[in-house]
């Protein structure tokens, strides 16, 4: 008989859905904007809201259904936009900041939290749009509650462009203040790449890429608190043993997430996209990567040892989620958000995890410097140069990073900024006040690595 | 081939084949003949119907009497009939797994949680149902 499942498969499978914080993190539509392209900006934007409402509205009631008859949670619902720089338009700040107030519009009256995509990719330079976008970040960011931003600000093929880093570093710095009232809460809203990817279903950086479908179902795993289990359960076994049991876990995570997001899109007639395998923590405890390297035998997240933990915990992720499907996409690995992540915000607490350590960890984990908060004196160069240090991780090793920092406004090292919710608290930690002005005033492209010339 | 193709085909080897060569009204007859035999067969095999969805349904808590009952009378009224069944007593604990096929139901997978929940309720005792390919999905390469 097909259905012979073992007592012990049934209420496993049972235990990491009830017991384990299983979710699966989000279920993401992405939706091309490209036709909604208009010299007259008004029009522009009225195109955006009817083809956002036309195709999402029936999102988060599918995904209820197939989570219910599944009995496994979907934490968010979210949409990724095409880049909004590339919708055409007037290439003024006002004519994207029209456009942004559409996409909040359509996204609260649809019952979403966030959508991604008010981006700009201009990691080898700008265009007309790309500049009047840039510009209009930070009123585009404490106007609206539900839209994130991005920048793809360098790649490995082209370097990093550092006017862009610099651009970033001083709309940060306008965001923070402009939304210092809820502390400096634009800044969570908006990431800073090199290599972004195109079919990333996680916020704040999802877009979606000029060369995907029409419409498309993407959707992002997580799964700390099932891998922080198993590697309890599994006790005091080797490295290679601990390795095989994250495997087995992500196995398990990744073949549920595939499931739903196919579900989703069969039922709404729409192309399945990618599984993105990355273990997103949240604040709520037992839903930590800190923690899954603690369970793994650090005293604390930040100790001697993290960036091989981390490490071993990235790659056994992927492997378990590579065998599991065959649409792997997006980030893949594990994010390490301080603020989102209730061992880490204990970690930067207590002292033992200073920004340094957190960079070095980003060399191996699947994005990068995320949710840390800096005090909000930090002069733009240094800003700029923290962000340029992160982004060159990615360039010279060929593979995506990100900054989402928060430059608050008014906080000093030791303080604390709260988002609430999914975004948690952040504690402001010590940055190096030593000038790095001189080198990022210069401007201009740093040039690709040799590694770039690969045909 | 549409039907005068193939008339014309099977003439074309009956002719060639048979010598010496019968009269064409005979084989024009036994042609046509052979096209009604042919007509009337299904064009392929039958398309096998896609197997029913399955769904399991978990039942975990302390043991007491008449659990099984409880759920099997939900699932006999709505037409959700049952594929396997399995049970466990640990220390006292129960644990019933049913593999369901809900496919002839007069509810839905969510109208018959809700008709199961409050029986759980009533017995003090946790439900849970699902649609198998998760089991699959995690347990199965």
């Amino acid at each position: 008989m097909t259905s012979s499942y073992t007592q012990r498969e049934i209420l496993e499978t049972l235990r990491m859905a009830e017991l384990e914080h299983f979710d699966v993190r989000t279920v993401t539509m992405g939706i091309s904007l490209l036709d909604c392209a208009h010299e007259d900006p008004r029009e522009a934007a009225r195109r955006v809201y009817e083809k956002l409402t036309r195709h999402a509205a029936a999102l988060p009631r599918t995904v209820g259904e197939v989570a219910d008859s599944f009995g496994i949670r979907v934490a968010n619902r979210r949409i990724a936009v095409s880049p909004v720089a590339l919708v055409a338009t007037r290439p003024e700040p006002e004519s994207y900041l029209a456009i942004a107030r559409e996409i909040d519009r359509a996204a609260a009256e649809m019952g979403f939290d966030f959508v991604g995509g008010y981006s700009a990719l201009v990691h080898a330079g700008f265009t007309r749009a790309d500049e009047a976008l840039l510009a209009s970040v930070p009123a585009a960011l404490s106007a609206t509650a539900r839209l994130c931003s991005s920048v793809n600000a360098g790649s490995s093929r082209t370097g990093l462009n550092m006017d862009a880093v610099l651009k970033v570093a001083r709309l940060l710095k306008e965001t923070a203040y402009l939304t210092r009232e809820q502390g400096s809460i634009g800044c969570a809203k908006f990431v800073v790449f090199a290599n972004a990817v195109e079919d990333n279903p996680f916020m704040a950086g999802a877009f979606h890429g000029v060369g995907l479908p029409e419409v498309v179902i993407h959707v992002g795993v997580s799964g700390p608190g099932v891998v922080c289990e198993a590697i309890r359960r599994a006790g005091p076994c080797d490295l290679r043993e601990l390795a095989e049991v994250v495997k087995r876990a992500s196995f398990k995570i990744t073949r549920v997430g595939e499931l739903i997001g196919r579900e989703v899109a069969s039922r709404l007639q729409l192309p399945f996209g990618v599984v993105d395998l990355s273990l997103a923590p949240t604040p709520v405890l037992g839903d930590s990567v800190g923690e899954v390297l603690e369970a793994m035998g650090l005293e604390r997240t930040g100790a001697c040892g993290s960036t091989a933990a981390l490490a071993l915990l990235t790659d056994a992720v992927k492997k378990g989620g590579a065998m599991a499907t065959s649409a792997v996409g997006g980030l893949s690995g594990a994010f390490i958000p301080v603020s989102e992540d209730a061992a880490m915000i204990a970690a930067v607490e207590e002292g033992v995890l200073s920004l340094e350590k957190l960079e070095a960890m980003t060399s191996v984990c699947s994005v990068g410097l995320d949710m840390v908060a800096v005090p909000g004196d930090t002069p733009e160069e240094t800003l700029a140069g923290f962000i340029a240090d992160e982004l060159m991780i990615g360039v010279v090793n060929h593979k995506t990073t990100a900054v989402r920092v928060i430059p608050a406004h008014g906080k000093r090292v030791g303080e604390k900024v709260s988002f609430g919710g999914l975004l948690g608290d952040a504690p402001v930690q010590a940055l190096r006040t030593l000038s790095c002005s001189g080198f990022v005033r210069r401007g201009g492209q740093i040039p690709a690595p040799v590694t770039a010339l690969r045909n | 081939m549409d039907r005068e193709a193939l008339a014309y085909r099977i003439s074309e080897i009956l002719l060639n084949r048979l010598r010496p060569e019968p009269p064409r009204a005979v084989v024009e007859a036994v042609v046509a003949d052979l096209v009604r035999l042919l007509e009337r067969q299904p064009a392929g095999p039958e398309p096998a119907a896609p197997p029913p969805r399955l769904a399991v349904l978990t039942v975990l808590g302390r043991n007491r009497k008449g659990i099984v009952h409880a759920f099997s009378e939900v699932l006999a009224e709505h037409g959700v009939d049952i594929v396997d069944i399995n049970q466990t007593l640990v220390h006292g604990n129960f644990a019933m797994m049913m593999v369901v096929d809900p496919s002839g139901a007069d509810v839905d997978l969510a109208g018959l949680k809700a008709l199961l929940k409050p029986r759980a309720e009533a017995l003090g005792v946790g439900v849970f149902l699902q649609y198998e390919d998760l089991l699959r999905a995690v347990n199965r390469v």
